[in-house]
């Protein structure tokens, strides 16, 4: 990934910041949501339900991102003009870590790094930004994002690091291996 | 929020209800995604959209699309896309496929399409295998790509399809990566508008028979040129470059080819008399 991407100034309107913030929502519950479809195209029922459940917290968190928009004429942006850390919104899973065969402990891993990515965004566009208000709402979001990780972690906590044979099928896909 | 932004067509209205089948981590998904926001920032209606591909995994999509679409033979996207855009020239027409169909079986469409640079665009989801039917070697496997399939490699260089492209005519070239769905769909919009043949290979992972192919996330920049309207001095740039310089390399201002309308004067009796009978 270019490092100018990562190295460029995330400094944002009001308008931009909460557009921001509600595409990164809406895009994770979109994410999670097609997630959730793959894996129970596979038979991974039980990711699939975590992936959904996961769809649906980010579809109330865009809700309350929406509340906060109230009387904020928002603009929609082409797709590459976000200002993303990375080549993706913040809180969409890295697609290619997913494995038809992962754990609910794999998953929740993942959810949690897109959670402190997330944070790590709002707490860059707080200190980026010159304009007081927006400075604040940014770090109400990453204090937000910092709790959603905290709550991902108690839920991780819930389930074992898999086995070490936990991607291991008696019956492959694959006819390469 | 405004009214404006709620009218607007999303990405998700350009998605089918058809769940993808393609293994979870596939590469083929976010191209999937880049094509359905590309439309969505052209608001492009769905019935003047068509999208044709040939077979492979990655030739699935026009059934996971809300446009009209055409899952045709192995290797003849490209014939079929010709002659949807002659005969709707009023249709946005995209051909989409993999490296074995459109490099391989498809091969000598590719040239030709490039030539006649009909206004299309083509995309080409690159995994350097054939997926679907298990992990044989395409032809841009690497010569030294080692698996139980080719012992030690096929030992045959990979085909350069930006160069071939080039060579053949196309007026538009572009190499993404579908790991950056963002910077694919704004290619993909630049593709999309530019008139005659566009030709966008995206390095696509296919996670299952490739995993290697995960690394391309740090494998890929962006391409340190700026683009060029000189072919040879792309095709010079994209034979010595490392195979993942991502971005437009090449825009050609040749003019897409414009259908000769006639008037057809014979009947069917006249053509019949032609014939022994």
């Amino acid at each position: 990934m270019s490092s100018a991407r990562k190295n460029r100034k995330i400094a944002l309107s009001m308008e931009e910041l909460l557009q921001h913030a509600l595409v990164i929502e809406l895009e994770a519950e979109q994410s999670y949501k097609e997630l959730a479809d793959q894996m129970e195209e596979c038979g991974n029922h039980d990711v699939a339900v975590l992936f959904s459940k996961m769809a649906a917290l980010e579809g109330k968190h865009a809700t309350k991102i929406r509340h906060h928009a109230t009387g904020v004429e928002l603009k929609e942006h082409p797709p590459w003009k976000y200002r993303w850390e990375g080549f993706e919104s913040p809180e969409t899973l890295e697609l290619t870590e997913v494995h038809y065969l992962m754990k609910p402990h794999h998953a929740l891993d993942l959810a949690l790094s897109c959670e402190r990515r997330a944070e790590s965004f709002f707490r860059r566009a707080a200190a980026e930004s010159e304009d007081q208000a927006v400075k604040n709402l940014a770090q109400e979001f990453a204090d937000d994002e910092h709790q959603h990780a905290i709550w991902m972690q108690e839920w991780l906590g819930k389930y074992p690091t898999p086995k070490m044979d936990w991607a291991e099928d008696l019956d492959p896909p694959a006819g390469a291996d | 929020m405004s009214e404006a932004i709620s009218q607007r067509l999303k990405a998700s209205d350009y998605k089918s209800a058809n769940k993808p089948v393609w293994c979870p981590g596939c590469g083929d998904f976010h191209v999937l995604l880049s094509i359905a926001k590309a439309l969505a920032h052209l608001q492009l209606p769905t019935e003047k959209v068509a999208v044709i591909s040939g077979i492979g995994c990655s030739s699935r999509i026009p059934a996971y699309l809300n446009t009209y679409g055409f899952h045709g033979v192995h290797g003849r996207a490209l014939p079929l896309a010709t002659g949807v855009k002659v005969a709707r020239s009023d249709l946005t027409v995209i051909c989409a496929g993999g490296d074995g169909d459109g490099f391989s079986i498809g091969g000598n469409h590719l040239l030709h399409a490039c030539r006649r640079n009909i206004d299309m665009t083509y995309i080409v989801m690159d995994n350097e295998i054939y997926g679907m039917t298990k992990g044989q070697p395409s032809p841009t496997t690497a010569a030294d790509w080692d698996s139980k399939l080719t012992p030690g490699g096929p030992g045959i260089s990979p085909f350069h399809p930006l160069v071939i492209a080039l060579a053949s005519g196309a007026n538009f070239v572009a190499r993404a990566f579908s790991g950056d769905p963002n910077g694919t769909t704004e290619m993909l919009v630049d593709a999309i508008t530019h008139p005659g043949f566009s030709f966008v290979q995206i390095l696509s992972p296919c996670v299952t028979f490739r995993p290697d192919q995960k690394n391309w996330k740090k494998q890929v920049h962006p391409a340190p040129v700026t683009t060029t309207a000189d072919a040879s001095q792309a095709a010079r740039r994209v034979m010595t470059d490392d195979g993942f310089n991502i971005g437009v390399l090449y825009k050609g201002s040749r003019p897409a080819y414009r259908q000769i309308v006639t008037t057809v004067t014979r009947t069917n009796r006249d053509l019949e008399k032609e014939f022994v009978t």
